[in-house]
């Protein structure tokens, strides 16, 4: 980070290199879409770049570059509400090429994921991606600690039974009835 | 006129002189706003960008930009006939961190004379708000000012003098700027009615 | 079930690499933005008039040729700064225009 700091590109690129998996993943889960995920995620480490000198210490890197990517993620999808996407597309959209067991499931898992609100998207994704604990959730998204367990909670709930149910039809073309609202 | 009437104008000439709001009163060249301090929130913002370009550093500038490359030759060519460019733009973790009056005192001015609305594009959903507003002198464009506004980022851009945002349209995709999706800038086809 | 389910989350949302031809298109990005400044202007131009001064309370010449100098250096950090803040600025126009555009074409595309 030093050497970054000072200005020497090899170095900033070893930062890059050794984030990016992290940033881009958060990017895509939260976006579903790999071309804008890859956006943002280079939007990141441009403004990384430019902000550089307030980062105070590698584990301030980390939270920085999670926190901002997230609220960016949000920020465009609340920006540009955008139609709600199918299970069918959403699952199509992001391909694993390093699938394990049920692989089927777990395209439907980020399918069902993708279909929630930004926020409790948001809280889900730092949970089980970035294994995050809850109050570190709530750091990294300025949301109350009960907040996050309430959203966790319901997510979780939520996708238990659509994956006990199937796609019931309808849902996919609405959010409103689908999913639980996003609460404060 | 007699003393009364002498008196009574006087008295809303003092009246008029005291709502006139001190931005227009101190107001030098036109399409120049008068921007709030910002420092107090600045602390707060997770990104700052914070930009005061008058005539001298935008001429500085010009002279660090190689004329030989097309790209620095745009560049040099929109902002030739600048006379300031200021930026305001902060970026929160949280929602509304921001005050609004101040965002609201900003648009208090762009409703004088002289201003008008270009475009005005309010996304309820998402709380999104983008004003654009261009001024104009002896119908001469003199100034640009844009206010954006969400949950968490508000920004304000003023530009005074003439900008081509055609000619900005064609930096699209160097320099950072992002390729824009504005309309083409070529002339509709004659009607051959 | 709970931790099945758990397990299957992580699994579905384990971290994808963009890989390194992402890598390089970060820093091709970076590489055609102008060179940024290590201080803002006006902190690094109040740290040279700080050194020049030391410098002429122990030789006037030498401090003279070292305020030319300093100057120069000044100048070129300030407008190589101004630059900077420009194309800034005209990313930041740029961005908020294309925002109003799209937002616009979102609005027409929902039939609002």
């Amino acid at each position: 980070m030093t050497r970054a700091l000072a200005g020497e590109p090899a170095a900033f690129g070893m930062l890059v290199r050794t984030h990016q998996r992290s940033v881009y993943s958060l990017a895509l889960r939260m976006l579903s879409d790999r071309h804008e995920a890859e956006d943002l995620a280079q939007e990141v480490f441009l403004g990384l770049h430019r902000n550089l000198s307030s980062v105070e210490s590698p584990a301030h890197l980390t939270f920085w570059l999670r926190k901002v990517t997230v609220n960016r993620a949000i920020d465009r999808l609340r920006r540009e509400p955008r139609p709600t996407v199918s299970l069918e597309d959403a699952a199509s959209l992001v391909i694993d090429a390093a699938e394990q067991r049920d692989p089927l499931l777990q395209r439907r898992l980020r399918a069902l994921l993708a279909q929630l609100p930004p926020a409790p998207r948001a809280v889900m994704v730092l949970r089980y991606q970035e294994d995050l604990n809850p109050n570190e959730i709530a750091q990294t998204l300025n949301m109350s600690i009960n907040t996050v367990k309430s959203h966790l909670k319901r997510s979780l709930a939520t996708l238990r039974e659509r994956l006990g149910d199937g796609a019931r039809p309808g849902c996919g073309k609405t959010e409103i009835g689908c999913l639980p609202d996003e609460t404060a | 006129m007699n003393t009364s009437a002498r008196m009574l104008s006087a008295a809303l000439v003092t009246s008029w002189l005291a709502v006139v709001p001190p931005g227009i009163a101190a107001a030098g060249t036109p399409g120049t706003l008068q921007l709030p301090n910002f420092e107090a929130i600045a602390g707060k913002a997770i990104q700052t960008v914070d930009i005061s370009l008058d005539t001298s550093l935008l001429s500085m500038a010009a002279g660090f930009m190689d004329s030989s490359k097309p790209d620095d030759a745009a560049v040099k060519e929109i902002i030739g006939g600048l006379k300031g460019v200021y930026v305001r733009s902060y970026t929160f973790n949280g929602d509304f961190q921001y005050p609004e009056a101040d965002v609201d005192s900003v648009r208090k001015q762009l409703s004088q004379p002289g201003w008008q609305r270009l475009v005005a594009v309010h996304n309820s959903p998402g709380h999104s708000n983008v004003d654009i507003y261009i001024c104009t002198v002896q119908g001469r464009a003199s100034g640009l000012a844009i206010i954006a506004s969400q949950p968490r980022e508000f920004t304000i851009v003023n530009i005074v003098g003439s900008v081509d945002l055609q000619k900005l349209h064609q930096l699209q995709g160097k320099f950072g700027i992002p390729q824009m999706q504005l309309p083409d800038s070529k002339p509709p086809a004659p009607d051959n009615k | 079930m709970s931790n099945e389910l758990n397990e299957r989350l992580r699994a579905a949302l384990r971290p994808v690499d963009p890989g390194e031809a992402f890598t390089q298109r970060v820093l091709a990005r970076i590489a055609s933005e102008p060179p940024r400044a290590s201080l803002p202007a006006h902190r690094a131009a109040r740290a040279l008039e700080l050194r020049w001064m030391s410098g002429a309370l122990l030789a006037i010449v030498a401090a003279g040729l070292l305020a030319a100098h300093q100057w120069q250096a000044q100048h070129t950090q300030q407008g190589q700064e101004a630059r900077r803040q420009v194309m800034e600025a005209l990313r930041v126009t740029s961005e908020k225009l294309d925002l109003a555009y799209r937002v616009v074409k979102h609005t027409e595309h929902s039939g609002a």
